[in-house]
């Protein structure tokens, strides 16, 4: 393959998954309105299109039509910087998730994942520690104080649950030996998924991504009641939706890094033994890291709609003197394992 | 790699500090009076540390692919730190409840401070000294301000860490320039590649950086500044420690980088630097101090002059000298935390009792304290028969060896200068007549230690032969 | 000049710049973000060196630690009066004097250097040797580092604690 056809290939992979993850943060934001809705025994969206299935649509014109306001306190600058940080940085770190094995397509062999890195999961580490800085400036750059408050809370918030979860993916990488996201979805074949060989692992790791994603029980970066709206109090128009999004993606994003580490990946234990071809057998792994990423999504929105909000000490002292002992427990039990079997 | 397990004998006392800084970090968590356990658990790992490293002074190796050696020196400088840090956990029981700073972590800090020094005295590897001097450095800016109610312990421990980190700047950057030009961190590879890099401006450059960087670490005169302020800031005990061992650590640690010179003919590069060094400091702490009127203050800015005799035995770059120099520090710890020791006990609730005019008539109100004070000032001013005359008088000789005698006058005139504000003390304590004067409450933990010290103040000066000898063997 | 000399260019004009404006602004958040930038251009030149492990470190260290708490202290304090607080560019000509010869110096280093310069492959990840080094050579330091580390956050505790 030639650096051109690479480079077209590499293009057509991020516009792909580019218009996936907007396609897929519009209809889950819907989503999250019908689930709700069921939760608390409402009807729900149902006026635009057939059931609601237009509204995230209606939705999208409405906040592209109304006024952008930057408050006077502001600090323009960073006050338009910070939702475009978030923006990207939460669709760049999809570059190194795979999300199917290598398929022959019109005679090449593409790896699905936009981005086969070495240092895979460290660089998803390193834009969520980077993803910080776009709540944090956007709080600051307001110039008011529920925006601030809600800024300071989250980054210590964020900061805090970063080392349990960094603690948690030590526990998968002693399995894979290799911080490549391919050879650590290789490394759960059959029945040795993550999730079943190191349970704590698994929960630490997700109670730390609703906490990385500012979703309930942990979003007390933007809790209504205490801070109006939190952070992006003093957003509107686009800038909001450029917020909203990035939290959406940002679930998507960590339910597709929790299928990655903890549940196989796209593998489905012993396809291979079903005797298909490799075509249908890689279509129907592909959906199943889907069918996956959707139930962990929906989980993600039922949660929200169950659990109450948890206090913002409560918060810490869960995560540094509940989560982060769990999350080494979790690595001597994997090292003792490792060291067993090995 | 492999580890023997002699390999883990060898290195047993940083494996036992090391653990008791862990299991005091349990104790404090879980045991209730825990500042009443912690010192004298950590007097217990103090000691056996100390007299371990003592007692295997003979096995030397280098272990840990070259990061470290023990035995030898090492062993002398970890026997140093270890009896000194549990006289000074001696020192500490009675003075924290006096001082209000009653915690147990003060214990745990003075652990990993001492763990700290040991990486110094024992290091081989540039590395190894940087995170020898890191260990020690911190719990030291933590232990300065530990009384936090008081603004001139806050202001201290600020100035000491900012000064510090400035230090830790230099020390990191002219380890850079070495590497850079040895390709190597390791003591022997600069040793071994030394013929061709000792002409390298790059490599000189980053030697006289580390110098100094280190001569902010052992308070020598331009880089002194700090001294008077964090020493007389910081509660009494702390500063005993800081000014003997972290002093003692940070000259081992320059003998150690210095060590590839030494005998060289390029290290005349560096002579007339130390020497300015040494001469400035000397001249410059005696004067001072004479004009001082808080005994902490004067004994800060004794620690300067102090700091400069040690340094002609480094300047004069011969084996003799840097025997000399360890002799030196053995001495000077002792009789340093003795008298910081007295010092402390004296010492009132909200710095009261530390002027010196407070010492007035002690020979009569408290004849066994003042006659301990007395020692450690004769002994400080290196009058015979004590510790600090032989200190002194192994240093000058190995200037006079290296052709370098008006550094020994310049050192017998500063020490003469300095006779008069020691002696001065012990004028005030016997021979001033009237009745004015403190009162002092005297605890018997604290005088334990400080007999100790006394004790071990008097033994050096009984046998200056026999530990000269041992440590002559132990320096190449 | 080929894409890895653009590459590399484009990465040193971002950090040089970058910390020029983190000296020379007068708003402490844009410094903490200019300082965020040269970060960012450093980790893109160790990608460069083919020292990829060490790159990511740079990014989780420095930009997602160490300037975060820059940032968080700075929020916390800046408008506690009601007034943001400027820092200030003073002493700009003994500045750049002392600057320009430091400069100097180091430029003579550079170019009287005997560079020596090296033909090898690029290892396909550095993390494996890396991990080996620091589990046998630098086993010591590894675990000394992990005691300092807990000194560190001993005495932070002290300082901060109530009484």
């Amino acid at each position: 393959m030639g650096i051109l056809e690479i480079i077209i290939i590499t293009f057509v992979k991020i516009l792909i998954i580019v218009t996936m993850m907007l396609l897929s943060v519009s209809y889950l934001v819907y989503f999250e309105r019908k689930i709700s809705a069921w939760t608390q025994n409402r009807v729900g969206p149902n006026r635009v299109g057939y059931a609601g299935l237009l509204q995230p649509f209606a939705d999208v014109f409405k906040l592209l039509l109304k006024e952008d306001i930057v408050p006077d306190a502001a600090n323009k600058p960073i006050h338009t910087l910070a939702p475009i940080m978030a923006l990207v940085i939460a669709f760049g770190t999809y570059a190194v998730i795979p999300i199917g094995p290598a398929v022959e397509l019109f005679g090449y062999n593409i790896q699905l994942v936009v981005a086969d890195v070495n240092i895979g999961i460290l660089y998803v580490l390193a834009l969520t520690s980077i993803g910080v800085y776009a709540i944090t400036f956007s709080g600051w750059s307001s110039g008011s104080k529920y925006s601030l408050l809600g800024g300071v809370r989250s980054s210590a918030q964020m900061i805090s649950y970063e080392i349990s979860m960094g603690f948690s993916v030590a526990g998968v990488l002693l399995f894979s030996e290799s911080l490549r996201p391919l050879d650590i979805v290789a490394s759960q074949s059959g029945w040795m998924w993550n999730a079943i060989v190191q349970p704590i692992g698994f929960i630490t790791f997700v109670v730390s991504a609703f906490a990385e994603t500012n979703r309930l029980p942990f979003d007390l970066p933007e809790a209504e009641p205490e801070l109006v709206g939190g952070y992006h109090t003093e957003y509107s128009s686009m800038k909001f939706a450029a917020f909203f999004l990035a939290e959406y993606a940002n679930m998507i994003i960590a339910s597709a890094l929790i299928v990655t580490l903890y549940l196989g990946g796209w593998q489905v234990p012993y396809i291979e033994m079903a005797g298909l071809s490799a075509g249908l057998t890689a279509l129907i792994q592909v959906g199943a890291f889907f069918v996956k990423m959707g139930a962990l999504l929906f989980f993600f929105i039922w949660v929200r709609w169950s659990l109450p909000r948890f206090r913002y000490d409560q918060l810490m002292s869960l995560g540094w003197k509940v989560m982060f002992p769990l999350s080494l427990v979790n690595l001597i039990w994997v090292a003792v394992l490792v060291m067993l079997f090995n | 790699m492999d580890i023997t397990i002699q390999d883990y004998l060898n290195i047993l006392p940083l494996i036992i500090i090391a653990a008791g800084i862990l299991i005091s970090v349990v104790i404090e968590m879980y045991a209730k009076n825990s500042e009443k356990i912690l010192p004298w658990f950590s007097i217990v790992i103090f000691f056996s540390a100390g007299y371990y490293a003592l007692f295997t002074v003979n096995s030397q190796s280098v272990l840990f692919s070259n990061m470290i050696v023990t035995g030898g020196t090492a062993n002398i400088f970890f026997f140093l730190f270890c009896f000194g840090a549990a006289i000074v956990s001696l020192l500490s029981i009675d003075y924290l409840k006096k001082a209000g700073i009653y915690f147990g972590e003060y214990y745990i800090l003075l652990q990993s401070a001492v763990l700290g020094m040991m990486l110094l005295a024992n290091a081989r590897d540039l590395v190894m000294i940087f995170i020898g001097l890191e260990q020690m450095s911190i719990p030291f800016y933590v232990l300065a301000g530990f009384n936090r109610k008081k603004h001139f312990s806050n202001e201290a421990a600020l100035k000491y860490f900012l000064l510090g980190a400035f230090a830790t700047g230099f020390i990191v950057f002219g380890m850079g320039l070495i590497y850079g030009s040895v390709g190597s961190m390791s003591i022997d590879a600069i040793m071994t590649k030394f013929g061709d890099v000792s002409t390298n401006a790059v490599f000189i450059i980053g030697v006289l950086l580390f110098i100094i960087g280190f001569s902010f670490k052992i308070a020598a005169f331009p880089f002194h500044m700090w001294v008077p302020d964090v020493y007389q800031g910081s509660p009494t005990t702390v500063t005993a420690i800081m000014s003997t061992g972290g002093k003692a650590a940070a000259f081992s640690a320059l003998f150690i980088a210095l060590s590839p010179f030494f005998g060289d003919v390029s290290f005349n590069i560096f002579k007339p630097f130390l020497s300015a060094l040494a001469v400035l400091s000397m001249l410059f702490g005696s004067i001072v101090a004479i004009a001082q009127t808080d005994i902490k203050r004067m004994l800060a800015y004794s620690s300067i002059s102090h700091a400069g005799y040690m340094l002609i035995g480094v300047t004069s770059g011969l084996a003799s000298g840097t025997a000399g120099v360890i002799f030196y520090l053995a001495a000077y710890t002792f009789m340093n935390l003795g008298a910081f020791g007295i010092v402390s006990m004296l010492e009132g609730e909200n710095d009261t009792n530390l002027k010196i005019d407070d010492y007035i008539n002690l020979g009569k109100k408290n004849p066994l304290i003042a006659g301990l004070l007395s020692i450690f000032m004769f002994a400080l001013s290196g009058l015979p028969p004590f510790a600090g005359f032989f200190g002194k008088y192994y240093v000058f000789i190995s200037a006079i060896e290296s052709g370098m005698t008006w550094l020994a006058i310049v050192g017998v005139i500063s020490s003469v200068i300095s006779v008069y504000f020691y002696l001065r003390l012990v004028v005030l304590m016997y021979f001033k007549e009237g009745n004015e004067g403190i009162n002092p409450t005297v605890s018997n933990t604290a005088l334990l230690g400080v007999v100790i010290a006394a004790l071990i103040v008097i033994l050096i000066g009984l046998f200056p032969g026999s530990i000269i000898e041992l440590i002559s063997t132990f320096v190449i | 000049m080929n894409i890895y000399d653009l590459i590399f260019y484009l990465f040193a004009t971002i950090t040089v710049l970058s910390a020029l404006a983190v000296v020379s602004t007068k708003n402490i958040i844009y410094s903490a973000y200019n300082l965020m930038l040269t970060f960012f251009g450093v980790a893109g030149l160790y990608v460069l060196l083919g020292a990829d492990f060490l790159a990511i470190v740079q990014l989780i260290v420095y930009v997602g630690g160490i300037l975060i708490l820059i940032l968080f202290g700075v929020m916390l304090t800046n408008k506690v009066n009601g007034m943001p607080i400027h820092t200030e560019v003073t002493n700009i000509i003994p500045a750049s004097i002392t600057i320009g010869l430091f400069a100097g110096i180091v430029l003579a280093f550079f170019m009287n250097t005997n560079w020596k310069s090296v033909t090898t492959e690029f290892p396909a990840t550095t993390i494996q040797s890396l991990g080996k080094l620091l589990m046998n050579e630098y086993i010591l330091i590894f675990e000394l580092l992990g005691v300092l580390l807990l000194i560190a956050l001993i005495g932070a505790a002290s300082i901060a604690r109530k009484q």
